[in-house]
C-alpha cells in the first residue's frame, strides 16, 4: 500500500520534473475533476448521517409523538425507566445477541481456520454453502425456521426449541457465522504458515500450536468477527420478528410494532444510547485491528469480509 | 495425510449447524410449497403434491407485487451503484491516504446503526409535518406540505439509503486494489483519464463491482421493512406477502411457493443481468484483446501466494 502510493508520488515527480510546461495546464484540469467529486463524497456522507442525526436530535424531544417536534427535553429519556418492556426488549437483544455472537465466532472461527490451514476440495462446498447463506433473503430464513422451529420444539419435542432466547440466538447466527468465517479465513490466508511448522518442529503438540500460535495469529480477525458478529445479531429484525415467543420481545421487533401503535420519543432515546454503544465497539475493532498492524484499508476489507 | 483430515474437521461443527439451520429449514419450505392449505386451520398439509401453489402466487392479486419488487430492487441497485460508485472511487484514487480511515469508519457507522431506526430517521425527514416540510415551504419551494411520505419515491429513497454502505465498501476495496502504478502505467502510455478508467480501472475492479451489486441487489429484494416504513400501502413487497402468509392468513404453503419464486426471481434476474453485461462487453473484448491478455497476468500473481501456501500445508 505505502510502496505503491509513493511509487505515485515519485512518478508524479517525475513528470512534473520532465515537463514543465505541462504540469500547470495538467493539475488545473485535474483540480476541477476532484472538486466535483470531493462534493458529491461529501454530500453522500452527509445524506448517510441525516437521519442518524435526525434521530439524535429527536430523543430530546419532550413531545408525545416522534414525529412532532415539541421542546427540548431529557422525558424521553427517563421515560424509559419507567417502562419496563422497553428495558426487557434492549434485554432481551443484548443477550441473544451476545448468545449468537458466540457460536457464530466458535463455529466460524473454527471453520475458517479449517478452510485456511487445510485446504481441499472440500472448501469450495463449504464457500459455497457460506454464499447461500450469505445471499439468502432475510424473509426466506424467517419463514423456514419458523415451522423448523416448530418442527423441532412441539413434533419433536425438545423443548429447548420452544424458548424464545434460544430461537432468536439460532436465528442471529446463521448470518453471523458465515461472516466470522470469511474474515478469519481472510485473515490466516494472508498469513504464512511458517510458524506453525516451526512451532511443531519444536515439538510442540497439535493442540498446544493451534492454540498459541493459529489462534493468536486469528486473534485480531475473531475479535473483529466478534464484535460484528454482534452488531449482526443485534440489528436481526426479520428473523426475530418471526421466530420470537411471546414474552421475550427483541428490541427491534418492538419498534416494528410500536410502528403500528405510533411511534414516541423514546424510541429515538433508545437509539441513541445504542448508537453511542455502537459506535464504542466500533472504536474497539478499529483499534484492535490497528494494534495487529492493520492499515485502514485493511480493516474495511476485513469488515467487508474480502 | 492425517493431520490434514484432521484439521478440516475443525470445519464440522459449522457444518453441522449450517445444515440443521438453514438446509434443513429451506428445505422444508421447498417441500411446503408443493403441498396445500388444509381448512380454515390448518397451515398445511403435503398429502396431495402439486404446484398449484405457484400458480396462485402468479396470479394478477400477487404478480403486480412481484413487479414492484424487482422494480424497486433493480432501480435501487442502479441508484447505489450511480450514488456510490464515485464516493468509492473518490476514497480510492482522491483521498490522501491518511484520510481514508476516517471515511470508511464514516461510512460503516450507518452500516452497523439499527436500520430500521435509520428508516424511521427518514420517516421523521420525509413526515408532511416535519421540518424538510416546513422548510421547503418557508423557502417557497413547495406550496402546499411536503407529499414524499407513502409513495414509491419515499421506498426508493430509503432503499438506496439502506444499502448504499453495502455497495461502496466492496467498491472502494475493488478500486483500492487497482493501485495507482498500472494507472500511472497507463497515463504514462498515452491513454487519457476515461480511456484509463474504462480500460484498466474497470475491468480490473470488475470482482468488486460484481460482490457490490449483489450485495446490494439480494437483500433489497427481500427487505419489506423499509417498504412498510416508507411507502405504506403502496410499499408493498413480495417479503411483505410472504410475511402476511405466514403470520396472518396461515397458509404456510402458499407462502413458502413465494418465498420460493422469490429466491427463483433474484437468480434468474442476476443470471439475465450477467448475460447482458457479458454480451454488451463482447465488443470491448474483442478490441481490447491485449489489454485483456494482461488481466489473467494479474490474476496469477495475486493467485501465486496463495497456491504456494496449498503446496506448504
Amino acid at each position: 500500500m505505502t510502496t505503491q502510493t509513493e511509487t505515485e508520488t515519485i512518478l508524479q515527480a517525475q513528470s512534473r520534473e520532465a515537463r514543465p510546461g505541462a504540469a500547470p495546464r495538467r493539475r488545473a484540469r485535474k483540480s476541477w475533476s476532484d472538486v466535483a467529486f470531493g462534493v458529491w463524497g461529501v454530500v453522500v456522507m452527509l445524506f448517510l448521517f441525516l437521519p442518524i442525526i435526525v434521530i439524535v436530535i429527536y430523543s430530546f424531544n419532550s413531545g408525545r409523538l416522534l414525529v412532532s417536534w415539541d421542546g427540548f427535553g431529557f422525558d424521553a429519556f427517563s421515560t424509559i425507566l419507567l417502562k419496563p418492556a422497553i428495558q426487557s426488549a434492549v434485554r432481551v437483544s443484548l443477550i441473544t445477541a451476545l448468545i449468537a455472537a458466540i457460536i457464530a465466532t466458535v463455529l466460524g472461527t473454527l471453520a475458517g481456520i479449517a478452510m485456511a490451514r487445510h485446504p481441499g476440495k472440500w472448501v469450495w462446498w463449504f464457500l459455497g454453502l457460506l454464499l447461500l447463506v450469505s445471499v439468502t433473503p432475510e424473509i426466506v430464513d424467517a419463514v423456514a425456521l419458523l415451522p423448523w422451529m416448530v418442527f423441532l420444539g412441539q413434533d419433536l419435542g425438545i423443548s429447548i426449541f420452544n424458548d424464545g432466547i434460544v430461537r432468536l440466538s439460532v436465528g442471529s447466527s446463521l448470518f453471523a457465522t458465515a461472516v466470522v468465517s470469511y474474515i478469519v479465513r481472510a485473515r490466516l490466508v494472508g498469513q504464512d504458515a511458517n510458524l506453525e511448522e516451526a512451532s511443531a518442529d519444536l515439538y510442540a503438540k497439535p493442540f498446544t500450536t493451534f492454540r498459541r500460535v493459529t489462534l493468536a495469529l486469528a486473534m485480531p480477525a475473531v475479535l473483529a468477527g466478534f464484535l460484528l458478529a454482534f452488531t449482526l445479531s443485534l440489528d436481526n429484525t426479520i428473523v426475530a420478528a418471526f421466530v420470537q415467543v411471546s414474552g421475550t420481545t427483541p428490541w427491534p421487533v418492538y419498534v416494528l410494532s410500536a410502528l403500528r401503535s405510533g411511534l414516541r420519543p423514546e424510541i429515538a432515546a433508545v437509539s441513541t444510547i445504542m448508537l453511542v454503544l455502537t459506535l464504542i465497539a466500533l472504536a474497539l475493532v478499529a483499534l484492535v485491528l490497528k494494534r495487529a498492524g492493520d492499515s485502514a484499508t485493511q480493516i474495511a476489507r476485513t469488515m467487508t469480509g474480502g | 495425510m492425517r493431520s490434514r483430515s484432521a484439521g478440516a474437521a475443525l470445519a464440522v461443527p459449522a457444518w453441522a449447524w449450517l445444515l440443521l439451520f438453514f438446509v434443513a429449514p429451506v428445505a422444508m419450505v421447498v417441500w411446503f410449497s408443493f403441498g396445500y392449505k388444509p381448512g380454515v386451520f390448518g397451515s398445511h398439509a403435503n398429502d396431495i403434491l402439486s404446484f398449484d401453489r405457484y400458480v396462485e402466487a402468479v396470479s394478477p392479486t400477487f404478480f403486480a407485487t412481484f413487479q414492484n419488487t424487482l422494480w424497486v430492487g433493480v432501480i435501487g441497485t442502479v441508484l447505489c451503484f450511480a450514488i456510490g460508485a464515485p464516493v468509492a472511487y473518490w476514497m480510492a484514487f482522491k483521498v490522501k491516504p491518511q484520510r481514508r480511515g476516517i471515511l470508511i469508519a464514516l461510512v460503516l457507522v450507518p452500516f452497523w446503526t439499527n436500520f430500521l431506526v435509520r428508516t424511521i430517521g427518514w420517516q421523521v425527514i420525509l413526515a408532511p409535518e416535519g421540518w424538510l416540510s416546513s422548510l421547503l415551504q418557508g423557502i417557497g419551494v413547495l406550496d402546499g406540505p411536503l407529499d414524499l411520505l407513502y409513495t414509491r419515491t419515499a421506498v426508493i429513497i430509503g432503499v438506496v439509503y439502506n444499502y448504499l454502505p453495502l455497495m461502496v465498501l466492496p467498491l472502494f476495496v475493488a478500486f483500492d486494489r487497482v493501485g495507482p502504478a498500472l494507472r500511472e502505467a497507463s497515463k504514462d502510455l498515452g491513454a487519457g483519464k476515461v480511456g484509463t478508467f474504462l480500460r484498466v480501472t474497470l475491468p480490473l475492479s470488475q470482482p468488486g463491482i460484481i460482490a457490490g451489486v449483489l450485495l446490494v441487489f439480494i437483500p433489497l429484494m427481500g427487505d419489506y421493512i423499509t417498504a412498510t416504513v416508507l411507502g405504506g400501502a403502496k410499499g408493498n413487497m413480495v417479503g411483505q406477502l410472504v410475511a402476511s402468509q405466514f403470520q396472518t392468513a396461515q397458509n404456510w404453503a402458499l407462502g413458502s411457493a413465494m418465498a420460493v419464486l422469490l429466491m427463483l426471481v433474484i437468480m434468474l434476474t442476476i443470471g439475465a443481468f450477467a448475460v447482458v453485461i457479458w454480451l454488451a462487453a463482447l465488443p470491448f473484448r474483442s478490441r481490447n484483446r491485449l489489454v485483456l491478455g494482461a488481466v489473467p497476468e494479474t490474476a496469477k500473481t495475486d493467485a501465486a501466494p496463495a497456491a504456494a501456501l496449498e503446496v506448504t500445508t
